[in-house]
């Protein structure tokens, strides 16, 4: 095969893959907390072509990162419902280690403690924050530091944390949970974030986007295609001049 | 075959889930005491490829690493328990709890099930049971010669007999939980205790934590026409455009069989 076929052949392979990655996004339109993830693959043969990257062949940028841009604040009236504005998580405690999330859709499990929707316990500053017996969820006052109190009593803090230019690192490991990377990754605490009561953070993913996204890649995969399609026609023909 | 089909597909099915909450939430709009339920979706696995930090050449560690997500699942659907509306509708034995608490009821066999509603009636032998006709825990009966009955805001239940003097029979006793976003729904407007609710706090209304009884107000349902609606849309769309990721792949699989003729 030519050195053009192969590159044309991996093109496709990337382009199928930033497919996946769109209909992903697509999937979770209305995940609370969802960042969308980009693949620039398709962009990136745009800014190729239009000449602003030296040309390296063989070589497809195939990487992905989480675009964590702020999403829309939609308020719910739950009492139980937070969201984040600005940069920064919650910590989740799980057995195997902290895990981050931007979703704040929490309730209380059976012993009071705040716990996130799968059950897995919300850190506060110092362990778990749990309600008093005498506390109804709907008298909890939240303020912008994520420290909850009820009725004048402090009930505890929101452990929030940042990776401020290291967030790209985090590894996903679903229900919009985030973990740190083997390497030397740590958070810091959380200065530029706004903890909003009663609010939720909906997904960042715009359809809009999404779909001119897909259309640029069916298109170029259209392309691509062509390509193979003309290159077959072609060594037919040198193979029938060959052939006799 | 594309990964594409399946993430799209539980994107459709995911909206199609939030769809039938909507529509029970819609559908209880007038219910008494009905708490609306709020659906939360999860992402599903990534499934990584390479792992941002992997070391791509000596001394250069790759930025951002190669994951690709398998779609969405729903989570859970938690009762919102925001109060609903209080409407006045001026019969004494209409009661609403202004605040948190369950009102316990007895089962014929003898469990126990939770309710906010507060439509409460006389049944044959004079106990106070709900619109279904389950006697309420702990059983108030009144008297058969009693000529008015008035619930007070501490549940406490008054009725005057024909001499005209007036006495307490009883007082409604209300239930609170760590959780009450995990009770159990189990229709006719009862829960029931799960492992996730916790187990359940008695107290008399007004009491730190309760809330306090209204008589003559119904407690109406905490379901927003105009939010439902709106969300109504936005599954209506997101399902919409999953079905078209579908559409796409399929286009793009058919140019991919049209290469070899």
């Amino acid at each position: 095969m030519s050195e053009v076929t192969t590159q044309v052949s991996s093109s496709i392979d990337a382009l199928m893959r930033e497919f996946d990655i769109i209909t992903h996004n697509l999937a979770n339109v209305s995940t609370v907390g969802y960042k969308r993830t980009c693949n620039a693959f398709s962009k990136s043969l745009e800014t190729r072509s239009t000449g602003q990257q030296t040309y390296s062949p063989g070589v497809i940028d195939l990487e992905t990162a989480f675009d964590f841009s702020q999403g829309n604040l939609v308020e719910t009236g739950r009492p139980l419902d937070f969201a984040l504005y600005g940069k920064g998580f919650f910590v989740i405690e799980t057995p195997s280690g902290p895990l981050y999330t931007r979703n704040g859709v929490f309730s209380t499990n059976q012993n009071g403690q705040i716990v996130d929707s799968v059950g897995r316990i919300v850190g506060g500053g110092a362990g778990p924050i749990t309600i008093p017996a005498g506390v109804a969820p709907s008298q909890l006052n939240v303020s912008g530091d994520g420290s909850i109190s009820a009725g004048g009593i402090t009930i505890g803090k929101f452990g929030l944390v940042d990776f401020q230019e290291n967030e790209n690192k985090l590894v996903p490991a679903g229900e919009n949970c985030y973990r740190m990377p083997v390497q030397d990754v740590r958070p810091v605490a959380a200065e530029n974030v706004v903890v909003k009561h009663r609010y939720q953070e909906a997904s960042n993913v715009k359809m809009i986007d999404e779909l001119v996204d897909i259309l640029m890649v069916s298109r170029l995969y259209e392309a691509n295609m062509k390509f193979v399609t003309a290159q077959e026609e072609t060594s037919s023909s040198i193979l029938s001049v060959a052939m006799g | 075959m594309l990964r594409a089909f399946s993430t799209a597909a539980t994107g459709m099915s995911a909206q199609q889930m939030m769809v039938d909450t909507i529509a029970n939430n819609l559908a209880n709009i007038n219910t008494t005491g009905f708490k609306r339920s709020q659906i939360n979706f999860g992402e599903l696995l990534y499934v990584t490829m390479q792992e941002p930090g992997t070391e791509v050449a000596s001394g250069i560690n790759s930025p951002g690493g190669l994951e690709i997500g398998s779609g969405v699942r729903v989570i859970s659907t938690v009762k919102v328990y925001t109060p609903g509306e209080l409407q006045n509708t001026e019969r004494n034995l209409d009661i609403a709890i202004s605040g948190d608490g369950f009102l316990q009821v007895t089962l014929p066999s003898g469990d126990i099930r939770y309710t906010r509603d507060g439509a409460l009636q006389l049944n044959a032998n004079g106990e106070l049971v709900t619109m279904t006709g389950y006697i309420l825990e702990p059983a108030i009966t009144v008297p058969t010669d009693a000529v008015s009955v008035s619930i007070a805001k501490d549940g406490g239940v008054n009725v005057t007999d024909p001499s005209g003097t007036s006495s307490v029979v009883g007082t409604l006793q209300l239930v609170r939980f760590p959780n009450p976003s995990g009770l159990l729904s189990e229709g006719d407007n009862l829960l029931a205790e799960t492992l996730a609710s916790g187990t359940p706090t008695t107290g008399t209304a007004g009491e730190a934590g309760f809330g306090t009884i209204q008589s003559g107000f119904l407690e109406k349902s905490n379901v927003q026409m105009v939010t439902e609606l709106v969300n109504l849309i936005t599954a209506q769309r997101a399902y919409e455009i999953n079905s078209r990721a579908i559409k796409v792949g399929d286009d793009m699989l058919r140019t991919a069989n049209e290469i070899v003729r």
